[in-house]
């Protein structure tokens, strides 16, 4: 499409109509719900006490025909779908060189909401820092090296909970410049750059939101693109430049109240709404943490002190397959021990928002090392029942009695994952992290740690 | 649903000819007085804050080898300390987090600039306008913001600010390190996306070196250091005020352009866009503006690429140039540990036992003992050619993890160690007078009176760094210099290899290394308290779930 110096009309070409109907019948697809799991999600939400992670998880929303993640695949037949439907619909069309100004002017209201929703829906969950939660006591005890990629990005944003909210701030606002229809390019041209350096990251540090994210910056592209070369004429050119005199306007009342209701609805629920539900979530359930406490009193890092393996016991050593080395209680109902034995690391680095304990594995995702076990606790009777979180070795079930002989020592007795029966003494540490150190004092000072 | 009138052709050219009238209205107008104080004010400020105020800076540019180019020649054109400093930098004695010189400058600005105001107004030869002044300071802070940028983005195109981490690095724990270290070693692993940050920074260079593209720079320039400022802020990156100087000059650079971007796109009129620029109607005024562009971009883009480029490949800047002994390479455990003919049986606790042994690609062993040490928490970085004084792989880092660097002699089987950690490290990045910024002088004095307890003048004699390695033993060695690539061994390392080094008192130990199958080493010898060791190490092969990138800088 191109515009008219002369007359400033939108004179576009019989090709570019074509290419239009093509373009429209696509993102059409892409956004508005045609994919049946979507409405499965739906009709499971309680919609009477809803939760911040199903409004998320439906803001995520792609169609899906290839099984496992998104993929280009889907798009590759979305598009095969949009060029069939747009080759009957022009075939069937009594008029071939219809007009598209105002079909595309609605389209790009789509497009600049469903872009909207989108960023809002990752904008809160940083805003209030639970997308990359501050390292456990496990990750903090765990080598730079036994982390994948992917871990360590979200662990470098979780030292910093400010620097996500700011984060969070930045995206919210960039939608918020989406919604009216004076600012949007210019949003678009933001978040371009920010969605852009997010694409990146994805690519580089091998994230599994790289097609989402490519979805995103494809829609802000074509919202770009109606001011685009305005922008182009204006700034780099620098000749005089017309502004857009393409505008609706409601005449009836009907479409002038509808329209405040539907923007209003739109801000009440995925701003106002939203917004409260994350801010709820971030007090009381973070979504990326099990909301089971742990025994009281328990959490901290664990020396074992004394290890006995059938009997026999086994010195301090970093090679043998069997031998913990050291042991984390956490704050929520997670142990991990460390050792020497293998671990097949979950790695699918996606964010979705779970409800159930068992399904919020960040603390084990991209993290090798370390075994997590979640477990519950008979106080009566003294028994900690140990499951394995990594969906990788699922039915591993470890049971012991424990003892604590005072408040910094556990001594644990029973039978792990092989049958063997294991007898640890662990005495805590009372470890002093750097990292933690370091944001407390200023930097210039000497440090001896 | 209606749509609004369209504009039709007449209607066009009546736009059209409003747009001719606001040119003469706007631009050649005269500048209200409000307008041509504030420009004053800006003028001096920018103008003090884009030329370096540092001696050190002009020496160390003065004394370039051209025909031996190091990229850290370049890399200290392109950054220098700035604004008025003469009165020292700190603001009724704060620093205020570094912003101190841009107080002290803009209140100097503020005062000249009334100044200028009151004495053109005495002298009656107040200016109507500033139009060509304008156009130049432009141009300055184009090309200052330009290069400066297109200096610091160029350590990223070829990834080596931040370097993949060390298997020392691997081996820390996760709590045992800075956030600004985390953050460093995050880019670190990511080698493409350091890349991508470095296009982005030396494109948004480039874009400022021309006209037409200089919003497009400074929209690009504001936003990526906008973020770096954020960062080093929530970080503690202590970069955050080299950073906030590109996005100040950013922003003034977009200053024009806002007023456009919000008629034409908020309320929707006619934008007539008004660019004034000094017609070059002299054949040398043209020559000279081609030629000064030229070698502008000549010497910062293709010349400084290469420069990065032979330092990625041989000699990156952050890491030890040479190669360490290649049979002693990897991870080992401690299997025995003897101090003074004495058996330490291993426990995590001990604190006086080494345990989780690296060497290094390059010549570097690391250990960790159980113990509080003295942190270095600088970021590591600076214009150090010396092996020894290249500190990334130690700064920032607890745990109880040493480093040492080492010289071999080869024939004997014999390693000549060094603490890395030093109480006070050498001064870093002195051209830009910025991060450890302590001058050599000061340095030695201080370092003598916290060694030694003694007086402030103490002198220390300079003397030979390898006085203390015996002279057969520094034959087999040879020169340190010329460990590497020809192509890298540049005057700058030659010149700062011949400094004696009078400012060291390090720790050191003599180990004799003996392996028989490359599986099992046996280091003997003296450590830094004249102590016997013998240590037993077996390698072990450390699966690290990080892979390592396939872009490794340096030839080990």
């Amino acid at each position: 499409m191109s515009l008219n110096p002369k007359n400033q009309r939108l004179i576009w070409s019989r090709f570019q109509k074509a290419v239009f109907r093509i373009v429209f019948v696509y993102f059409i697809l892409q956004i508005i719900p045609i994919d049946w799991k979507f409405y499965r999600y739906i009709f499971s939400v309680n919609w009477r006490h809803l939760y911040y992670g199903d409004i998320f998880n439906l803001a995520h929303y792609m169609p899906q025909f290839v099984a496992g993640g998104e993929s280009f695949a889907d798009w590759g037949i979305v598009l095969l779908i949009a060029t069939v439907i747009a080759t009957i619909w022009w075939l069937t069309d009594k008029n071939k060189d219809r007009d598209f100004k105002i079909l595309y002017y609605w389209l790009r209201v789509l497009l600049r909401f469903r872009l909207a929703v989108a960023l809002l829906a990752y904008g809160f969950i940083k805003l209030f820092p639970m997308l990359a939660p501050y390292p456990s006591i496990s990750n903090l005890n765990t080598s730079y090296g036994d982390f994948n990629l992917w871990k360590l990005f979200s662990l470098t944003l979780g030292i910093v909970p400010a620097y996500q909210s700011f984060l969070g701030f930045t995206e919210i606002m960039l939608a918020l410049g989406l919604l009216y229809r004076k600012t949007a390019s210019i949003a678009a041209f933001l978040i371009i750059i920010f969605a852009g350096n997010v694409f990146m990251s994805n690519l580089a540090y091998e994230g599994g939101e790289y097609v989402y994210c490519l979805f995103l910056l494809s829609m802000s592209f074509f919202i770009l693109l109606f001011d685009l070369e305005r922008i182009v004429q204006l700034l780099i050119f620098q000749k005089p430049t017309a502004p857009n005199y393409f505008k609706p306007v409601f005449n009836l009342r009907w479409q002038k109240y509808g329209r405040w209701t539907l923007k209003a609805g739109f801000i009440l629920f995925f701003v106002i709404i939203y917004g409260f539900k994350t801010r709820n979530g971030y007090y009381y359930d973070n979504y990326q943490i099990p909301v089971t406490k742990g025994l009281p009193g328990s959490s901290g890092f664990y020396n074992v002190e004394e290890f006995i393996l059938n009997k026999d016991t086994i010195a301090y050593s970093k090679t043998h397959p069997k031998r913990w080395s050291d042991v984390v209680f956490e704050n929520w109902n997670t142990i991990s021990i460390a050792s020497n034995r293998e671990v097949i690391i979950d790695s699918t680095n996606i964010n979705r928002i779970y409800k159930e304990n068992n399904n919020r594995i960040y603390e084990l995702q991209g993290s090798a090392g370390r075994h997590y076990y979640s477990y519950e606790a008979d106080s009566v009777n003294h028994i900690l029942t140990l499951q394995n979180r990594n969906p990788n070795y699922k039915d591993e079930i470890l049971v012991f009695r424990y003892e604590n002989p005072n408040d910094s020592t556990f001594i644990l007795a029973g039978i792990d994952q092989n049958k063997d029966s294991v007898f640890a003494t662990l005495r805590r540490v009372d470890k002093k992290y750097l990292l933690k150190v370091i944001q407390k004092q200023k930097r210039g000072r000497k440090l001896k740690l | 649903m209606k749509i609004s009138n369209r504009i039709d052709a007449d209607e066009y050219e009546r736009a059209l000819e409003t747009g001719r009238e606001q040119i003469k209205t706007t631009a050649l107008r005269p500048w209200k007085q409000y307008e041509k104080i504030l420009f004053r004010i800006g003028l001096i400020f920018l103008v003090a804050i884009c030329i370096p105020n540092n001696p050190e800076w002009f020496k160390l540019v003065l004394n370039i080898d051209w025909s031996s180019l190091n990229y850290r020649d370049l890399y200290d054109i392109a950054r220098f300390g700035s604004g008025i400093n003469f009165l020292g930098d700190s603001f009724l004695g704060k620093s205020l987090g570094g912003y101190a010189n841009w107080l002290i400058t803009a209140i100097a600005a503020i005062i000249a600039g009334f100044l200028w105001t009151v004495v053109v107004r005495l002298l009656r030869k107040d200016r109507k306008e500033y139009n060509t002044l304008y156009y130049w300071l432009r141009t300055l802070v184009r090309y200052r913001a330009g290069i400066g940028i297109i200096g610091f983005g160029f350590t990223k195109v070829f990834p080596v600010q931040m370097p993949f981490p060390s298997l020392g690095m691997l081996n820390a724990d996760f709590g045992d390190i800075t956030a600004q270290k985390i953050y460093w070693l995050s880019v670190g692993i990511a080698p493409w996306y350091q890349i991508f940050a470095g296009v982005v920074e030396v494109g948004a260079g480039t874009l400022l070196l021309f006209r037409r593209t200089t919003t497009l720079g400074s929209v690009l320039l504001f936003a990526a250091l906008g973020d770096i400022v954020i960062v080093n802020v929530a970080y503690s990156g202590g970069v955050h005020v080299y950073s906030s100087y590109f996005v100040l000059l950013a922003a003034f650079l977009l200053i024009a352009d806002v007023p456009k971007i919000y008629k034409l796109f908020i309320k929707e009129e006619f934008t007539v866009p008004v660019n004034y620029y000094p017609a070059f109607s002299k054949v040398w005024q043209r020559w000279a503006r081609i030629g000064i562009k030229t070698v502008t971009i000549l010497i910062f883009l293709p010349l400084f690429f290469y420069l990065q480029y032979i330092n990625w490949r041989y000699d990156p800047y952050k890491l030890p140039s040479a190669a360490g002994v290649k049979e002693l390479r990897g991870n080992y455990t401690v299997t025995e540990f003897r101090l003074n003919d004495k058996v330490i049986p291993y426990s995590p606790l001990d604190s006086v036992r080494w345990q989780d042994v690296t060497f290094e690609k390059w010549p570097t062993l690391t250990f960790k003992v159980n113990k509080p040490l003295p942190l270095d928490l600088s970021n590591g970085g600076g214009d150090s050619q010396r092996d020894i004084d290249r500190t990334f792989e130690i700064t920032a880092i607890a745990g109880g993890q040493r480093a040492f660097h080492y010289l071999a002699d080869e024939v004997n089987k014999t390693l000549y160690l060094q603490d890395k950690y030093t109480p006070l490290p050498i001064a870093r990045n002195r051209a830009a007078g910025v991060g450890g910024a302590v001058g050599p002088t000061w340095n030695v004095k201080k370092q003598n009176k916290i060694i030694y307890g003694g007086e402030d003048d103490i002198e220390s004699e300079a003397y030979d760094q390898y006085n203390w390695i015996p002279k057969e033993a520094l034959a087999n060695i040879g020169n340190e210099v010329y460990k590497i690539n020809p192509k890298a061994v540049t005057t700058r390392r030659i010149k700062e290899y011949a400094e004696p080094a009078n400012d060291e008192v390090r720790k050191r130990m003599v180990l004799k290394y003996d392996t028989l199958d490359g599986q099992r080493i046996i280091l003997s010898g003296t450590d830094e308290n004249n102590d016997s060791l013998y240590i037993l190490l077996d390698r072990i092969d450390r699966k690290y779930t990080l892979k390592e990138s396939s872009l490794q800088p340096g030839e080990y």
